[in-house]
């Protein structure tokens, strides 16, 4: 593995009592894209931002250890924080635009930093928005609003708003989720382009998006590391059996249920017993698939589940209010 | 089934009538005001100010009170509008934590806002009484701004709420500090927000004649410092009507006429210019 750039060490994250991050260690390369894959609600994004202390915004959240950038520990409450986050640019899950003209979205990260001059200015939100091949589309209406612009096209400028701050890392959470095909594959060959200079972080829940794109993988699952290692190794030969089941579980959507419960619309601790009842009803082997709608079952249904000796192969959001929960007994 | 569809046609009646109520009395209002006050606006009402006294003035116009009503409301705006600006940004959780002192700030905000404004006006006169002062533009803009202010704050630190986490995180993760997001990002995404607040404040100020009675005064003259008294459209209405003359009593009318078309003209052009900032919005 070549030389690390990001150096995680024993963290944990609690919102509120809920623990979503368990003991994570690991080691982020250089110049590489890292893919941290896993099903929703496994806590990608909050170590995503942890990296960036972002996770400092949401309410009532706690957490300890350590990440090294550079050797300097982004959670010293000494290190500041706003440097650190200089060195980072964030693409998130939608576009999200400033709310002002395409030209000031590129330059706003350049003039907080104090770069005031317009020649300059100029040359920044051309070199950037040509890095990312929007430049030919967008020059002519440089000072018309950035909500204007297609969904891919507004990823597109989220990006070079990134890199025009010259970041060090760029942290993606889900970049293409919200994309068309065509779209999403020009960002990451947007990515893969620039891993050349940066060191790319990626959240993913498409196992495809990760191998096509990943030299190194984590694979998250209930708040802890499975396995991580170089993509080859965790793509092709797992060491975990969890990892070898997300990946085929995603893989083949021909995967064999024996029986299916539609659990929407059950609250907790309903939508629990149901689970345990119809696993009960199974016989060993056989795999069950439950679709809820209650958030707090997405994660405690699985636990639940592991606790008393099944296998849960698939946790996946399917909607914007369902999941499907795939175990085995 | 019957019964269903019965239930169905009753309420889009009761609908259909709550409705007409509403868009009926306003349009009566408008009416009988526009009938009554369009004969008597002319010119001279637009241009002159009241001669022979302001009640019973026959003559001149009210030029005193229009003018006298833009200085009072948009001092009164603009003074809340400071004082507002700051307390609705404190208010949010990034800023207060969501600490005690927000939400009593909230609550007397809450109260001030349920508050008459003849209670405004006395608080004005008691305080104006014990510094042996006399009534004043400047007692008036006072007032006026502590009448606009528990609206324009609510209003205000509901539209910055709105401002979507994500849109902040964006900034921040391009090492941006609180403030510079505060005034580079939310406050531009809720600017147009920010405008209605800023207009129902200052329809409130403009049209509100019981905290500036005893605070402004009235006059018949415009005044040309913040210690004149200050004459203004809902009193010299409220003085019209109260006249035996009718010929008097006629001119209030025109006055409400002109005070309707300048709260119009308000709404519109802030409507307009809300309208512009609104493209660059992020939904
Ligand atoms: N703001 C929040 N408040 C409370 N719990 C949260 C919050 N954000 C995430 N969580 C919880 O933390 C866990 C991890 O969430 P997240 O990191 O968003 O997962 P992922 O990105 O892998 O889908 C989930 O169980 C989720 O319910
Ligand atoms: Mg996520």
């Amino acid at each position: 593995m070549s030389e690390t750039h990001i150096q995680i060490e024993n963290v944990n994250a609690y919102y509120g009592r809920t623990h979503s991050l368990k003991n994570i260690s690991v080691q982020i390369p250089k110049k590489q894209i890292t893919a941290i894959i896993g099903p929703s609600g496994c806590g990608k994004s909050t170590l995503l931002k942890c990296m960036n202390r972002l996770i400092d915004l949401t309410d009532g959240v706690t957490y300890s250890g350590k990440i090294l950038i550079d050797n300097e520990d982004i959670f010293d409450r000494k290190t500041d924080i706003v440097d650190i986050r200089k060195k980072m640019g964030l693409l998130a899950q939608r576009p999200i635009p400033l709310p002002m003209s395409i030209y000031e979205n590129i330059a706003y990260g350049p003039k907080i930093h104090g770069l005031k001059k317009k020649p300059d200015l100029d040359a920044i939100v051309e070199k950037y928005l040509k890095l990312v091949g929007l430049w030919e589309e967008v020059k002519d209406r440089l000072n018309s609003p950035a909500s204007q612009l297609s969904l891919g096209q507004q990823q597109r400028l989220c990006l070079a708003r990134g890199l025009a701050v010259e970041p060090e890392i760029i942290l993606c959470d889900e970049p293409t989720s919200a994309l068309d095909p065509v779209s999403s594959q020009y960002i990451e060959q947007q990515l893969l382009k620039l891993k050349n200079d940066y060191t790319i972080v990626i959240v993913t829940h498409n196992i495809h998006q990760a191998m096509r794109l990943a030299d190194y993988v984590i694979h998250l699952y209930l708040g802890e590391v499975v396995e991580h290692g170089l993509s080859n190794d965790v793509f092709e030969n797992p060491k975990e059996e969890r990892t070898r089941a997300y990946i085929n579980g995603t893989f083949s959507t021909e995967l064999k249920i024996d029986s299916e419960s539609d659990l929407k619309g059950q609250l907790c601790p309903f939508n629990f017993v149901y689970a345990k009842q119809a696993l009960h009803n199974l016989e060993d082997g056989k795999i069950l698939k439950l679709i809820v709608d209650d958030p707090i079952a997405v994660t405690e249904v699985p636990r639940g589940m592991e606790a008393d000796g099944h296998k849960v192969l698939i946790v996946k959001q399917i909607n914007k209010t369902d999941w499907e929960i795939v175990i085995q007994k | 089934m019957e019964l269903r569809r019965i239930e169905e046609s009753i309420f889009k009646v009761l609908m259909v009538l709550s409705l007409m109520i509403v868009v009926g009395s306003l349009l009566a209002v408008i009416g009988v005001i526009l009938w009554k006050g369009l004969p008597v606006l002319n010119i001279d009402m637009l241009t002159k100010t009241a001669q022979g006294g302001y009640y019973l003035g026959k003559g001149g116009g009210i030029l005193n009170a229009i003018i006298g009503s833009l200085y009072l409301a948009i001092g009164g705006t603009a003074l809340a509008f400071l004082l507002s600006i700051g307390v609705a940004f404190y208010l949010q959780k990034e800023y207060s934590g969501g600490t005690r002192l927000s939400s009593i700030t909230r609550l007397s905000l809450d109260i001030l806002w349920g508050t008459p404004s003849i209670v405004y006006g006395a608080f004005g006169f008691t305080v104006l009484m014990y510094f042996h002062m006399r009534a004043s533009l400047l007692a008036g803009i006072i007032v006026l701004a502590l009448l606009e202010l528990p609206i324009m704050t609510r209003t205000m630190e509901e539209v910055i709420k709105t401002v979507p986490q994500e849109l902040k995180e964006v900034s921040y993760s391009l090492g941006a500090t609180r403030l510079e997001t505060t005034l580079r990002v939310v406050a531009k995404q809720a600017l147009p927000g920010l405008m209605t607040g800023v207009l129902i404040a200052f329809g409130r100020g403009i049209g509100d004649a019981a905290s500036i009675l005893f605070t402004a005064g009235y006059t018949d003259r415009i005044p040309t410092s913040l210690f004149d008294a200050t004459a203004s459209l809902p009193l010299a209405i409220f003085f019209q009507l109260g006249t035996p003359l009718p010929q008097v009593q006629q001119k209030a009318y025109a006055s409400a006429v002109i005070l309707l078309l300048i709260i119009l003209a308000i709404s519109i052009t802030t409507r307009l210019l809300s309208r512009k900032y609104t493209k660059y919005i992020i939904k």
